[in-house]
């Protein structure tokens, strides 16, 4: 219980360093969602494949690049608990390009349709 | 829950002034906290006007001081201090050996006082526990009814003749503790040593250390930064160590002698650095028959030995007897963190005279034991909540890893989740070491965690 409440402590103070960021992609998402919903012929359910794949491909990433950006390398992995914490930041980062993805893959294809 | 040691045994006038003022202050108020207080924030305050003065801004007072004001309705907090700049002081390994910039260690202590406290910009100079006050350097006298002692420790440069704190970054002298800009010097002189390579010493001395981990931290990052120069076939790393060990943990010491000696790091024993030419780059080492040896060298890393700043030692606060009397450390039981002669007297962090514990990860375990304890005898009670004496250290092993090492007052180790194997070289420790830490530290300041 209170590893959690110190994880959430510090994912809160890692976010107040960088705010405006967040502030601004959020901004952002609203209203690419907001776009892709009113835009005629986008259909948010058919863009889910393409949003899911370039969101697995944003985890691929950020598991390759996020060692070598905090000074270490995939080669410090040590035991599956580097393994499993990686794959976790990984994955959040997949979520986050996943969630951009969504509403633009949805535009992008009602531009093409 | 132990029984406190001497908790009566106040001088009579102290004893009487502070149960007179444990009187007026709404003793019988409700008081929120269960045994299991120390890690849940406290639900509701209690009405008091107790005066409580907190003598030191760093970690430990600042944490408190949070805590207090939010547990604590109409208390009067003093907090005592000159110091205006903040400074992460795990972070100083990081820039001492190039992976973080300076201003990560910088910031003002304006920022993370709670509101309403009253900030007194000077030193403590005298402590008065018998008439319950303190004294500053400018001269004034401050009462109190409920006094937590946050003062650190003094890094005692003094007791190496030839010792010049100033000199840091200069003719391979480094040093990572006296602030951020020794640890800025101590990366330049890494840097430069790097470039040719030659003789580095690294020093440990016998007292009890804020961060034993950091010595070890700087050898095994100054051989990494060797590798990465290229120059560690023409370099010779020796630590001198003034007691029998590295550490004070047996598994670990054990663990890092078997690492170094594959890495090539030579260690000695009961040497202690006795004295520095900085100009002539030589050091004196004394054993403890007497044996004197001086060695010459291109680096060195320089740890001096710590006691409790004079205000404390030279106090009624200090131990009088056993293994901390001559560091001079504040005299609290070592689970309660209450004084064992006053008990409206509390001490947090690296001041208390406790078995090992002199880190940041201490305060974080013991912040709220020292408030939820005070809280209670504010209302009339005893300490409540007791302290294992947790303590951690991300040992650093070379760029991109390190050991998370938690261990406990008897120098079991005790990791906060059970999958984590402390010895284990680790991603994810570098990880926590490098990013999560600071903003932890931060969470702790503010008394939340
Ligand atoms: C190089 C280094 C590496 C470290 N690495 C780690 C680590 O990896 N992990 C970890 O957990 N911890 C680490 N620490 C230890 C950690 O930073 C300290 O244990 C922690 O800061 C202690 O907090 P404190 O409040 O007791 O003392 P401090 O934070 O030092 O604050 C003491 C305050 O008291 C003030 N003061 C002193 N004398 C008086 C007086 N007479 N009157 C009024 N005020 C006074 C000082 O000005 C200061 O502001 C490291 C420390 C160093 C130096």
């Amino acid at each position: 219980m209170y590893e959690i409440w110190l994880a959430s402590n510090i994912v809160w103070e890692m976010a107040l360093t960088v705010w405006p960021l967040l502030l601004a992609a959020a901004v952002a998402w609203l209203l690419l969602m907001t776009a892709a919903v009113r835009r005629p012929g986008a259909r948010l359910r058919r863009a889910l494949p393409a949003a899911l794949l370039c969101a697995a491909a944003g985890a691929f990433a950020a598991f390759v690049i996020v060692p070598g950006a905090v000074g270490s390398s995939l080669g410090e992995l040590g035991y599956w608990v580097d393994v499993a914490n990686l794959a976790a930041i990984a994955a959040g980062c997949g979520v986050a390009v996943g969630a951009f993805a969504w509403p633009l893959a949805a535009i992008f294809r009602a531009r093409a349709a | 829950m132990k029984r406190i040691a001497g908790q009566t045994a106040l001088p009579p006038r102290a004893a009487d002034a502070a149960r007179r003022r444990l009187l007026q202050l709404g003793a019988g108020a409700p008081l929120a906290l269960g045994a299991s207080g120390a890690a849940t924030p406290a639900r509701a305050s209690i009405r008091t006007n107790a005066r409580i003065v907190i003598a030191g801004s760093g970690l430990g007072g600042i944490a408190v001081a949070n805590r207090l004001s939010r547990m604590l309705d109409g208390a009067r907090i003093t907090i005592v201090d000159r110091k205006e700049e903040h400074n992460y002081q795990p972070g100083y390994t990081l820039v001492a050996t190039g992976v973080w910039p300076v201003d990560k260690v910088r910031d003002r202590n304006a920022e993370f006082q709670p509101a309403g406290v009253t900030w007194v910009r000077d030193m403590v100079a005298a402590f008065d526990p018998a008439a319950n006050a303190v004294v500053t350097a400018g001269g004034q006298r401050i009462d109190y009814d409920f006094l937590v002692v946050a003062t650190g420790l003094h890094l005692d440069y003094a007791q190496i003749p030839g010792m010049d704190v100033a000199a840091i970054g200069s003719n391979g002298l480094a040093s990572v503790y006296p602030g951020p800009q020794a640890a800025q010097a101590t990366w330049a002189a890494m840097q430069s040593f790097a470039q040719k390579g030659g003789n580095a010493i690294m020093t440990l001395p016998a007292t009890p250390l804020k961060c034993a981990g950091a010595p070890l931290k700087m050898t095994f990052m100054l051989r990494d930064r060797l590798r990465q120069a290229g120059t560690l076939d023409k370099s010779k790393v020796r630590f001198q160590s003034a007691l029998g060990a590295v550490f004070g943990v047996k598994v670990v010491n054990d663990n890092v002698l078997a690492r170094w000696k594959d890495l090539g790091v030579g260690v000695e024993f009961s040497r202690r650095l006795a004295a520095i030419d900085i100009g002539a780059r030589r050091a004196t080492f004394v054993s403890p028959e007497g044996e004197k040896e001086e060695l010459p060298y291109d680096f060195i890393h320089v740890v001096p030995p710590m006691r409790a700043p004079d205000a404390v030692k030279n106090s009624e606060l200090s131990w009088k007897e056993g293994p901390f009397a001559a560091g001079g450390w504040l005299e609290v039981d070592k689970a309660t963190l209450q004084h064992r002669r006053f008990p409206n007297v509390f001490g947090i962090g690296d001041i208390n005279g406790t078995p090992r514990g002199k880190t940041a990860a201490t305060v974080k375990k013991s912040a709220p034991i020292v408030a939820a304890n005070l809280v209670s005898v504010i209302a009339g009670g005893k300490p409540e909540v007791s302290f294992d004496g947790y303590t951690s250290c991300p040992l650093l092993t070379r760029e991109g890893s390190a050991m998370l090492i938690e261990f406990d007052y008897d120098g079991k180790l005790t990791p906060s989740l059970p999958m984590i194997e402390p010895l284990q070289d680790s991603f994810f420790a570098w990880l926590l070491k490098v990013r999560m830490l600071k903003p932890a530290y931060l969470a702790v300041l503010k008394g939340r965690v």
